[in-house]
């Protein structure tokens, strides 16, 4: 009776794949204190969530057949934290997780499903690269770029990576194509392993150097946060994905707003130096005006003078871009501009409103920023912030100097702008705009230059901003929360249920 | 013990240097500032430590990425 319609059959085959690479080579992964592809799911999925996809797939090639359970690559579909999501979880343990014929149809097929049924894809990445032999000569290439969508991301669902290993390939590719990207300290993320670097050119490197978590997370800023373990990240995953929207067609979801989030801003006028020459950290302010403990900062390594954070108010999703006197003086250098870019990237992706909090001297000029395109990557921004069409909230809190004015939303680059009363705007700094403009200095005249730079920080007061209607209010600064709740509350976006129109849903993934 | 090499984030002059080599510095404390797009920038100590050398003297030029204090950790 067991061997009708050969269910003991069915059972074996089943029981092989779930052993995934075998016995010691799980043993040796367990003794490193790191999860297999497996448990890693389980600590990302509600329990008894997961529905597999493909658990019986192999290798196509007979000799590979046998050691290839899953083919390498776990796929499916399952919850966190009651919503859907497409899985992605590599298994190092079979073949590296290397690329395949087989395995890419895998991950065709989720990544399909997720778009077409709206839910995000997390890829819990560690892989080694494309698979040899399968893709050597030139029949190789035969299996290669047969989807013509493989690697576009046009930002229909939200993609989060997990780099829980030595990611090539595969593993690299998703995680540049995702929205948040987090790294376990110890994994690496390359083009190519420092074994095939060194043999190709001669340079012996370091992994750790080559592609760990210290060179994504403060100088390429690809990766958005790096933990110690598996479990941290995975947890980080499921943070970010509470913020976001299952697709782009609908809000992101709202939630209970935590008990005392309106008292945190009482404090607010002791975090902020009055002299504007003096600086204090900004994540102190957003952390007062957000919903208590919602402040999730994205690419906290990198391009430190500028702040992109997700965070709630009033229980809705919402996106900071604030600058932060505490690194650069504020200074808005390229690593700000490619990551202020990044962010509306994802807030006009999926529907979240944006909250742009000006305290900056201007761009940071000078050699290093020239040669590496500065001009064009403040140009970029504004492409970007003119193309944004959730709503868009600029808050002055002091200086908002120069052309970056605009990059930080002012004039008709938001919705709606105010201003503290301790807001400044100049084309620079009074100080330097006497020495431009009248060619005083202070050792030449110093009662001269004090009474010019007087008279220019006056002019730069923001009640003429006001009284001409371009700043809709001054604001307290203890306002600001309930200036943001009722102002994103009248943007509300109601005839399209707070539905943008995505034209940066296309936009490169890194530039 | 292991050397720091504190190095300055942007290119501007040290416009006042707080700390001299000796002194016992706690996490977050400032070594110097610098000035630099007219705002007062503060080099700060990464850990407590003691500071092993100060490189830099008030008024000079600093690039991006110099290191201007050596503390042990």
């Amino acid at each position: 009776m067991d061997q009708k319609f050969n269910v003991t059959e069915l059972e074996t085959r089943r029981q092989k794949a779930l052993g995934m690479g075998g016995p010691e080579r799980l043993a040796r992964r367990r003794a490193q204190n790191v999860l297999n592809a497996r448990e890693r799911l389980d600590v990302l999925l509600d329990p008894g969530s997961f529905h597999e996809s493909g658990l019986l797939t192999t290798s196509y090639r007979p000799e590979a057949k046998e050691k290839t359970p899953a083919d390498g690559k776990v796929t499916g579909f399952g919850t966190v934290d009651g919503r859907p999501v497409a899985v992605v979880s590599n298994d190092f343990t079979v073949l590296g997780a290397s690329s395949s014929v087989v395995n890419g149809k895998k991950i065709k097929h989720v990544r399909q499903v997720a778009n077409d049924s709206g839910m995000p894809l997390v890829l819990l990445g560690e892989s080694a690269g494309a698979r040899m032999p399968d893709r050597m000569g030139a029949a190789g290439r035969a299996i290669l770029g047969q989807d013509p969508t493989e690697y576009l991301r046009d930002r229909r669902t939200p993609w989060v990576s997990a780099l829980l290993g030595s990611c090539y390939g595969s593993s690299t590719w998703y995680a540049c194509l995702s929205d948040y990207v987090v790294m376990r300290k110890g994994a690496t993320m390359a083009v190519a392993s420092s074994r095939v670097t060194e043999l190709a050119i001669k340079q012996t490197v370091d992994p750790e150097e080559l592609g760990g978590w210290k060179l994504h997370t403060g100088t390429t800023g690809l990766v958005d946060a790096a933990v110690d373990t598996d479990e941290e990240a995975i947890e980080l995953v499921k943070r970010f994905l509470g913020y976001m929207p299952s697709h782009n067609k609908e809000a992101p979801p709202r939630v209970e707003v935590p008990e005392g989030s309106d008292e945190t801003i009482l404090d607010i006028l002791d975090i902020v130096p009055e002299s504007r020459s003096q600086v204090y950290d900004v994540r102190e302010v957003i952390r007062r005006v957000l919903d208590k403990d919602t402040l999730f900062e994205m690419k906290s390594r990198f391009g430190k003078s500028l702040v992109t954070a997700l965070g709630r108010i009033d229980g809705k999703t919402v996106g900071v871009i604030a600058n932060n006197p505490k690194f650069k003086g504020g200074s808005i250098d390229i690593d700000a501009c490619a990551k202020a870019t990044s962010f509306l990237v994802l807030c006009d992706s999926f529907n979240i409103p944006i909250i742009l909090l000006a305290d900056q001297p201007g761009f940071l000029i000078g050699i290093d920023g020239e040669k590496r395109g500065a001009p064009g990557r403040i140009m970029n921004w504004m492409n970007a912030i003119s193309q944004v069409t959730v709503p868009k909230i600029a808050i002055t809190l002091r200086k908002n100097y120069g052309q970056a004015y605009l990059n930080m939303g002012g004039g008709r680059n938001s919705d709606e702008a105010a201003a503290w009363p301790s807001a400044d705007y100049g084309f620079m700094d009074p100080g330097t705009a006497v020495n431009v403009l009248y060619g005083v200095r202070y050792e030449d005249d110093p009662a001269r230059f004090k009474q010019l730079v007087e008279e220019i920080a006056q002019d730069n007061a923001p009640w003429d901003l006001a009284s001409l209607y371009e700043l809709k209010d001054v604001i307290h600064p203890l306002e600001t929360r309930s200036y943001l709740k009722s102002v994103l509350a009248v943007h509300s976006r109601s005839p399209s249920g707070g539905v943008g129109q995505h034209r940066l849903s296309g936009w490169p993934t890194s530039y | 013990m292991a050397q720091l090499s504190i190095s300055s984030d942007i290119t501007g002059t040290v416009w006042k240097v707080l700390v001299k080599a000796g002194d016992k510095v706690d996490e977050d404390d400032a070594l110097l500032i610098l000035e630099s797009m007219k705002m007062e920038i503060p080099v700060t100590a990464p850990e407590a430590a003691t500071v092993l050398e100060v490189l830099v003297t008030e008024g000079q030029a600093v690039s991006e990425g110099e290191v201007v204090v050596i503390l042990d950790a």
